[in-house]
C-alpha cells in the first residue's frame, strides 16, 4: 500500500503515533521475568493488606483524630521489617532491586486500603528518586547503605523530599515559577559546605525520616538558577523538626514542618551545586533545575496516579460490599439496573487509570529514568548476579568521581529533551486522570451508600479524605495540566508561552 | 437573595449574621474535633442553648407554642447564614424543625403542647430525628407493639441526629401486622433506650449523632398508625430546600474563603488570584454559587405560593444543588491547595460537611427515581 519510507513519514508526523501508543511498541520489550516480579509484588502487598494495613487503618486514622500528635511509628516499623524500603532499591546500591514499574502496582494495591499507609511507603521511594535523580554516587550508595543498615537493625531509615516552603509551594515545581516565587531557604557557601537558613512544610514523613534531601537556594532572587541540593541527617546541629500538620486526611503519613538554624550541611553532603554541575555539563544551572524536578516528577507522579487509583479502587469495593448486602424493597440492590451502571462506571474509571499509570510508566522505562536498568541485559544481570558481587566489586567503584559523571552525563547531557518532554508530559496525564478519578469514585461511592458511608467504621468516608490529597500534592492539577499542554502539546501551538501571561 | 424578596426578614437575619459572627466562628475549628480530644461538651451545649434563646429553634413553630411561625423563607435564610460559619448548627436547627413538622403535620397537637411551651432548656426543645433516614427506605426499623394501655418500642435505629443530647426522640417504627411505619415519640432518658458512642462522621461534627437500641421502652403515638409514610413525604418535601440552603451557605463560605485567600498568597511572583486558571475555578465556584441561591430562593417562593408541583421543583433544586456543592468544596480546597486541606483553614470542613448535608433525609438516586415515578404517574 505505502512505502515504509513514507509510512515512517506519517506516523512522525504530531501526533507521534509511537509517543500515542507506548504500550504497543514497548509491551514486547519488556523482560519476560519482570511480570513474574510484578505477580511476586501484589502477592507481598494483599498479604501485607490482610495482616497489617486492613486491621489497622481505620483505627490508626482515629487515634490520629483522637491525638493529633500521634505517630504512626509502629507502622513504618512493621513496613520496614516486611522489607518495603528496600524492594525497589537499585542492587547495585544494595537494595532488593525489584524493578521499579512495579512499586506502581504495589502501591495501588496498598492505596486500595488505605492510601495513608501506602503513602508511608511510597513516599519513601520519592526520596530515593530525589536522591537517585540527583546521581552522586558517592552520596546514593552512603544513604542507601543507611537505608539496607536500617532494614536489618530493625529501625527504619526513610528519605523525605523536602522542597515544599512557606510562601512557594507550586513555585519549587517549575523553574519559571520558581525563578520570581516568594523563596525562603537559603544556603551560603562558606568554607567546607553550606549554611541553610529557612523552613520546609507539608513534609510527608518529615518525622519519620531519617534523610532529607534538601532544595535551598544561595541567592533567594534568583531560586531557579542557584539551588543546591543537599542531604541532612535526622539529628544534625541547626536542624530541627516542628509540628506535623492537622490534615483531613492520609493522617497515617505525618507532613511536617521541617526548620533550619544556621545549619551546617558539609561538602560531602552536598549532592548537585552550580559548581558541581560544571564538572559534567555545559548547559546551564537552570535547565538542569528543571531536567532534574521532571525526572523526579515523573517517577512520583506516575505513583500518585496509582495512590488515586488505589482510592479509586477502594471506594468502589466499598460500594460493591454495600450494595451486595443491602436490599431495596425486598430485593438485592445489585438486582437493579441503576446500580449495576453506577459500578460499572467506577470499576471502568479503575481501569481506565490504571492504563493512565501504565503508558506513563513505559515512558519511564524506555524513555526516561528507568531506561538504564530496564534494558533487557542490564536487567537480567541485575537480578540473576548475587548482591555479595555487587557490594564487594561494583559498590567500591561507586564512591569514585567517575562514576558520577557517568551518570550524570547520562541523565542529564546524553538524554534527549524530546523523550523527558514526553515521560514528565504523560506522568503528569496520570497524575490528573488517577487523582480526580480517584476522588469522582469516592463521591459516587457514598451517593450509592447514604449515611452508611458516612460513618468512619464503615471505610468509605475516609478514602474520599484520604483522596483529596492526591489532587494537591506533586503540583496540583491544575499545575499538572499545564505541564501536559507544555510538555506534549505546545509542539502543536508555537504561539504558546508559559508562566508568563 | 431571600431577603431582597421578603423585607421582613431583614431585622432576623441581622440578628443571625451577629450570632454566627459572634458565637459561632470562634469555635468552629474546637467544636469540629467533636468526639474527640479534651472538647468541653459544655461549650457545644452552650451553643445550642444559644440558638434556643434567640428562638432559632422554633421559626416554623406557630406562635402558639412559642414559635416565631415563619415560613420556609425564613428557615432557609437562616440556615444559609448558619452554615456559611459552621454547617454542624445548621443540621442541629434543621434537626429541630424536622421534628416539629412531623408533630404539625400528624396534627399530635397534644404532644406539641406537652414539649414547646413547657420546655426549659435546649434539651427538652430539641427533638432528636434520625434527619438522614428516608424511614419508608429502611430495611429494618424498630418495632412497636399495642399493650391496650399504650405502646412500647423494641429494637435498633442507626443514626439518630442530637441522640445524646435531646431527651425526646421521634422514632419511627413498624406496628406488627400493620402496613407501612408510624412515629412515636420516646423519651431518651427511659431506662430502656441504649445510647452508643457518638458516632465519627464524615462532617457536621459539632452535631453529635449516635445509635439506639430500644428495649420495651414506652412510647407515645404521634397522629395515626401506620401513616408515617405520609407525614414524612409531605413535610420532606418541604424541608429538602432547607438542606438545599445549608449547601448554599457551605458554598458562599466556601468561595469566600477562596477569593480571600487567592488575593493574598502569591505565586510566580504575584497574587494568585491574577493567574486565568485560578480565575475560571473562581468564576466556576461563584456561578454555582449563584445558581444554589437561586434554587433556593426559587424554591421557597414556589413552597410559599403553593405553586403547582412545589413539591417536585423542591426535590429537583435541592438535588441540583446538592450535587454542584459538592463540585464546588472540591474547588474550594484547590484553590487553596496544601493549605486548604489542613484545618487550619475552613475548606477541608466544608469539603466534609456538603456531602454529608447531601445524605440528609435519604439515599440520592431513590430521591431521583421517586420523583420520576411521581411525574410520569
Amino acid at each position: 500500500m505505502l512505502r515504509r519510507s513514507k509510512v515512517k513519514s506519517y506516523i512522525s508526523r504530531f501526533p507521534r503515533f509511537e509517543n500515542e501508543t507506548l504500550s504497543m511498541y514497548y509491551a514486547p520489550r519488556m523482560p519476560k521475568a519482570m511480570v513474574r516480579e510484578t505477580e511476586e509484588v501484589i502477592a507481598l502487598a494483599r498479604k501485607f493488606n490482610d495482616e497489617v494495613a486492613r486491621p489497622v487503618s481505620l483505627e490508626l486514622d482515629r487515634k490520629t483524630h483522637e491525638d493529633p500528635d500521634y505517630l504512626a511509628v509502629e507502622l513504618s516499623k512493621k513496613a520496614n521489617e516486611w522489607g518495603f524500603y528496600t524492594l525497589w532499591i537499585p542492587k547495585i546500591f544494595g537494595g532488593k532491586g525489584y524493578n521499579m514499574p512495579s512499586l506502581s502496582y504495589f502501591l495501588e494495591e496498598v492505596g486500595s486500603v488505605c492510601v495513608g499507609i501506602s503513602n508511608v511507603i511510597g513516599v519513601h521511594y520519592l526520596g530515593v528518586a530525589a536522591t537517585m535523580m540527583l546521581s552522586n554516587t558517592r552520596i546514593i550508595r552512603k544513604v542507601m547503605s543507611e537505608v539496607v543498615e536500617g532494614e536489618k537493625t530493625g529501625e527504619p531509615c526513610l528519605i523525605s523530599y523536602c522542597i515544599t516552603e512557606p510562601a512557594a509551594g507550586t513555585d519549587v515545581e517549575e523553574v519559571d515559577l520558581e525563578a520570581k516565587g516568594r523563596l525562603g531557604c537559603h544556603a551560603q557557601k562558606v568554607k567546607g559546605g553550606y549554611i541553610v537558613n529557612g523552613s520546609k512544610i507539608f513534609i510527608s514523613n518529615g518525622h519519620l525520616s531519617t534523610w532529607n534531601v534538601v532544595y535551598a537556594y544561595t541567592d533567594l532572587k534568583r531560586g531557579a538558577d542557584t539551588k543546591v541540593a543537599l542531604m541532612v541527617k535526622k539529628g544534625m546541629k541547626g536542624f530541627s523538626l516542628g509540628t506535623h500538620e492537622n490534615k483531613m486526611g492520609q493522617r497515617a503519613c505525618p507532613a511536617s514542618v521541617l526548620n533550619f538554624e544556621d545549619c551546617f550541611v558539609p561538602d560531602e553532603l552536598v549532592a548537585v551545586d552550580t559548581e558541581s554541575l560544571k564538572f559534567f555539563t555545559k548547559k546551564s544551572p537552570r535547565d538542569m533545575n528543571m531536567r532534574h524536578i521532571d525526572y523526579v516528577f515523573s517517577l512520583s507522579r506516575a505513583a500518585v496516579c496509582a495512590f488515586g487509583i488505589g482510592a479509586a479502587r477502594g471506594a468502589f469495593e466499598a460500594a460493591l460490599k454495600y450494595a451486595n448486602e443491602t436490599e431495596i424493597d425486598g430485593k438485592p440492590m445489585v438486582t437493579y439496573e441503576w446500580v449495576q451502571c453506577r459500578l460499572a462506571e467506577m470499576y471502568a474509571n479503575v481501569r481506565l487509570g490504571r492504563l493512565a499509570y501504565q503508558e506513563a510508566n513505559y515512558a519511564n522505562q524506555h524513555r526516561g529514568a528507568y531506561n538504564l536498568l530496564q534494558m533487557k541485559p542490564i536487567y537480567y544481570y541485575l537480578k540473576f548476579l548475587p548482591l555479595a558481587y555487587f557490594d564487594k566489586v561494583i559498590s567500591p567503584l561507586l564512591d569514585i568521581p567517575i562514576a558520577t559523571w557517568i551518570l550524570s552525563k547520562w541523565y542529564f547531557d546524553w538524554q534527549k529533551q524530546e523523550d523527558q518532554h514526553l515521560t514528565t508530559g504523560l506522568a503528569s496525564m496520570a497524575k490528573f486522570t488517577g487523582t480526580d478519578m480517584g476522588v469522582k469514585n469516592c463521591q459516587m461511592a457514598l451517593e450509592l451508600m447514604g449515611r452508611a458511608g458516612l460513618r468512619q467504621d464503615n471505610g468509605a468516608e475516609k478514602i474520599l479524605r484520604d483522596a483529596k490529597l492526591l489532587q494537591i500534592y506533586e503540583g496540583t492539577n491544575q499545575l499538572n495540566r499545564i505541564n501536559l499542554f507544555k510538555s506534549i502539546i505546545s509542539p502543536a501551538s508555537p504561539k504558546a508561552t508559559f508562566f508568563e501571561e | 437573595m431571600l431577603t431582597a424578596l421578603n423585607n421582613d426578614l431583614k431585622p432576623f437575619e441581622e440578628l443571625i449574621i451577629s450570632y454566627t459572627k459572634g458565637e459561632l466562628k470562634p469555635h468552629v475549628e474546637e467544636h469540629d474535633r467533636y468526639p474527640f480530644g479534651n472538647l468541653d461538651t459544655d461549650v457545644i451545649e452552650s451553643g445550642f442553648h444559644k440558638i434556643y434563646d434567640l428562638g432559632f429553634m422554633g421559626i416554623m413553630l406557630p406562635e402558639k407554642y412559642n414559635g416565631i411561625g415563619q415560613g420556609i423563607s425564613a428557615m432557609c435564610m437562616m440556615l444559609g447564614h448558619v452554615a456559611e460559619v459552621d454547617a454542624s448548627y445548621a443540621l442541629i436547627i434543621f434537626t429541630s424543625a424536622l421534628s416539629q413538622q412531623i408533630i404539625m403535620n400528624a396534627e399530635a397537637d397534644g404532644i406539641a403542647e406537652k414539649i414547646y411551651p413547657n420546655a426549659q432548656k435546649a434539651q427538652e426543645y430539641l427533638i432528636a430525628f434520625p434527619s438522614f433516614t428516608n424511614p419508608g427506605q429502611a430495611t429494618a426499623l424498630p418495632l412497636a407493639s399495642s399493650s391496650g394501655k399504650g405502646y412500647t418500642l423494641t429494637g435498633k435505629l442507626d443514626y439518630l441526629v442530637m441522640g445524646n443530647f435531646s431527651k425526646w426522640a421521634i422514632i419511627p417504627a413498624r406496628i406488627a401486622e400493620r402496613q407501612g411505619y408510624s412515629f412515636f415519640l420516646v423519651d431518651l432518658n427511659d431506662k430502656g433506650v441504649m445510647k452508643s458512642d457518638p458516632i465519627f462522621s464524615l462532617g457536621l461534627h459539632a452535631s453529635p449523632i449516635i445509635d439506639v437500641t430500644f428495649e420495651n421502652v414506652s412510647v407515645q403515638l404521634i397522629g395515626e398508625e401506620g401513616a408515617g409514610e405520609r407525614y414524612f413525604d409531605t413535610v420532606s418535601k418541604k424541608m429538602h430546600v432547607a438542606t438545599a440552603a445549608i449547601n448554599a451557605g457551605i458554598m458562599r463560605g466556601s468561595l469566600k474563603e477562596a477569593i480571600e485567600y487567592t488575593k493574598e498568597r502569591e505565586q510566580g511572583g504575584r497574587p494568585v488570584i491574577n493567574w486565568s486558571e485560578v480565575r475560571m475555578l473562581l468564576a466556576n465556584m461563584a456561578i454555582k454559587t449563584r445558581v444554589a441561591e437561586l434554587c433556593v430562593t426559587q424554591t421557597c417562593k414556589a413552597i410559599d405560593e403553593n405553586l403547582k408541583d412545589w413539591g417536585q421543583i423542591s426535590i429537583a433544586s435541592t438535588l441540583h444543588v446538592h450535587e454542584i456543592a459538592c463540585e464546588l468544596v472540591n474547588d474550594g480546597v484547590q484553590v487553596l491547595g496544601g493549605n486548604g486541606y489542613m484545618k487550619d483553614y475552613g475548606q477541608e470542613k466544608r469539603y466534609r460537611d456538603a456531602r454529608q448535608v447531601q445524605a440528609l433525609l435519604g439515599l440520592v438516586p431513590l430521591k431521583k427515581l421517586a420523583l420520576i415515578k411521581e411525574m410520569i404517574a
